[in-house]
């Protein structure tokens, strides 16, 4: 148990977060964006889960990620529904074809 | 236990004379308007009594309410009042956030009804996610803890990315909606991590901790970059800024504005280009101090400095660029947009000003706490002032939409002598975002750049901004005239439909009431306006 310590939680933690951001830069689907979005947003919880174990942190990180998974759940949510819509206008979720707004 | 909680809720055990649940009162009021909108709908009352009135009549009580904490408060010698157990706090400066944003809400509502944008089946719909995304802006301005201030963010921004997409079938609508949410949600992740970075190196996540966590970690050591914890807490701190950078629209972090602006209808945007950027400034402002205080050792304050000054060149940047690309504007939205872009930077030069000063002044110097909530106060002022000239400029574009069914300035011609009252309105709302003299916008500018030219002292590079921000201000000029010569110089075409609104109308009376304000810090309102602020800021620094 006591050789996993905090720091092979932080670094994936960080794989996480580095493979969301790419995933936010190179996807052109926008579903694809979002999921992203989701691990970004996981990286950061097992941050704060790691440090509520083992830092002074304490209870203090767990509630953080408790309420980071509810708001996650929520933008989840507005989310799908606004790539829904998108979907009904343009017959894609392609964000790149999202065109009419430009100059 | 769970009896113990309530009564610590309701009456608060430390001996402080407001409760938490009665700090939190003007919240609460909205949250019960929310629910009572939905529950209208379920009982088939909405057909009967508009929605509306709910949902002005409950923001009336909050912001009555809030007037009533404001008072009271000011009567007791209390600097500042935690409460949530340390989760929110209330002072002066939260109590003046809140009821100028409360006032604004009443000012959207009304703008809302006026000009009709959520109709009678929609309506519910649409005030639920106005006032939802006022609680969370609420919740910014008393963050007092970081997972606070990622809820307040999340709380306003979320509501914020279905309203954009509100008008319903309209292709503009759901692409600047689904700009707007990739790029938000992308944004908070990014700022999360930065908070999960910070709380996890300072060990603690409330903002007064910070600062001691920080003397405490960096005691015996040097906090120059050299140090990986320094470079950690940097990377933390940075990453928090990108979250900033998103909701108040600075370079690079700009891209969605325009877009946003032009697809969602001219309500929600002046709601999103008002209320959502006060909202973050007014927590940037909680959460720079929460970091950058006096007691930061030399090492700190030096990168603190940098940091400053790094903030204030992309302020320049800013700006500059929001200024530069407004030029070749054709729609009054985008128009808008970019100006909004700009002011976002000359009100981030404030923000600049005060790290600078804070981090680079010697602590314990004469007027120290003076000099830096100078800088607060120029940013309260010209919040205050550009509550009404933007929301005066988004809502007579929203009126002249409803007259002629055109957002392009080419179709503003010969408005000038068609409508009267919103040419002249406009072109006041627009001559004080540009900051002409006898204009509320001036005296703004002047509060903040006096705020950035003191900052100059101790760095010089601040003057340099200081010229840019000047330079700036002329530039901005050139586009806003661009729209007062089409509605006074050009003619109005034959084949255009003709203009009816009487100065005594509902829509009349509104422009009316928005932009006779900023007439009026002529003589005392300026004293008067700055004096509030002025209070408001120093009870942020009374505590320290």
């Amino acid at each position: 148990m006591d050789t996993v310590g905090l720091n092979s939680y932080l670094l994936v933690a960080a794989m996480l977060f580095v493979c969301g951001v790419v995933c936010m830069a190179v996807k052109r689907n926008g579903i694809g964006i979002l999921m992203g979005v989701e691990l970004v947003l996981n990286g950061a919880n097992l941050n704060l889960v790691a440090f509520a174990r083992y830092t002074v942190l304490g209870l203090d990180g767990q509630v953080m990620a408790l309420f980071v998974i509810v708001l996650a759940a929520a933008e989840a949510a507005i989310a799908l529904a606004i790539a829904l819509n998108f979907y009904n206008n343009h017959l894609t979720i392609d964000v790149d074809r999202g065109s009419e707004l430009q100059g | 236990m769970f009896s113990t909680l309530l009564n610590q809720i309701l009456s608060d055990s430390t001996g402080q004379p407001f409760g938490s649940l009665q700090l939190f009162g003007p919240e609460l009021t909205l949250s019960a308007g929310i629910v009572l909108m939905l529950l209208a709908r379920l009982c088939g009352i909405d057909r009967r009594l508009p929605t509306h009135w709910i949902a002005l009549w409950m923001t009336f009580i909050a912001f009555s309410l809030g007037v009533f904490q404001f008072v009271e408060f000011s009567r007791s010698d209390l600097g500042t009042v935690e409460y949530f157990s340390g989760l929110m706090v209330f002072d002066r400066f939260s109590a003046l956030f809140r009821l100028g944003l409360l006032l604004f809400l009443i000012f959207t509502i009304t703008l809302t009804v006026i000009s009709g944008i959520p109709d009678r089946d929609d309506a519910p719909d649409f005030y639920s996610l106005l006032m939802g995304a006022s609680v969370g802006m609420l919740l910014m301005g008393g963050a007092n803890h970081l997972l606070m201030l990622f809820l307040g963010v999340e709380m306003s921004s979320v509501p914020s990315y279905a309203m954009v997409g509100f008008l319903k079938g309209r292709k503009a609508s759901s692409e600047a909606a689904l700009k707007f949410v990739v790029y938000g949600a992308g944004a908070a992740g990014v700022m999360l991590y930065g908070i999960s970075l910070i709380a996890g190196l300072l060990g603690t996540a409330e903002f007064p901790q910070i600062a001691i966590q920080l003397q405490t970690l960096f005691a015996g050591e040097s906090a120059a970059l050299s140090n990986p914890a320094i470079r950690l807490l940097m990377l933390g701190i940075l990453m928090l800024l990108v979250g900033f950078a998103f909701k108040l629209s600075v370079v690079p972090f700009h891209f969605w504005t325009p877009d946003v602006f032009q697809g969602a209808s001219a309500e929600v945007g002046g709601f999103l280009s008002v209320a959502s950027k006060s909202a973050a400034f007014v927590l940037l402002v909680r959460t720079v101090l929460a970091f950058v205080t006096p007691a930061s050792s030399a090492d700190l304050g030096q990168i603190y400095l940098t940091l400053g000054l790094g903030i204030g060149v992309i302020a320049a940047i800013t700006a500059t660029f929001g200024n530069l690309a407004a030029y070749s504007q054709t729609n009054m939205k985008r128009l808008l947009a970019y100006s909004t872009i700009a002011h976002s930077g000359y009100m981030l030069m404030a923000i600049a000003a005060l790290i600078v000063l804070r981090a680079g002044l010697e602590p314990g110097s004469t007027g120290y706490d003076d000099r830096c909530a100078r800088a607060v106060e120029g940013l309260l002022y010209y919040l205050a002032v550009y509550f009404f000239m933007n929301l005066g400029a988004f809502a007579i574009t929203a009126l002249i939409r409803n007259e002629t069914f055109s957002e392009e300035i080419e179709d503003y011609a010969g408005l000038g002598f068609q409508a009267p009252i919103l040419a002249i309105g406009m072109g006041m709302c627009l001559f004080s975002l540009v900051g002409l003299p006898p204009l509320g916008g001036f005296v703004g500018k002047l509060f903040i750049f006096a705020a950035v030219y003191d900052s100059g002292f101790v760095h010089p590079l601040m003057w340099g901004i200081l010229a840019i921000g000047g330079l700036n201000t002329v530039f901005s000029l050139f586009y806003y005239i661009r729209v007062m010569k089409t509605m006074y110089l050009q003619e109005r075409p034959a084949t255009a439909r003709a203009l009816r609104v009487p100065a005594w109308s509902y829509s009349g009376a509104f422009v009316l009431i928005l932009t006779l304000p900023l007439l009026l810090p002529l003589g005392t309102a300026v004293q008067l306006v700055s004096g509030v602020a002025k209070r408001a800021a120093m009870s942020l620094f009374a505590g320290l």
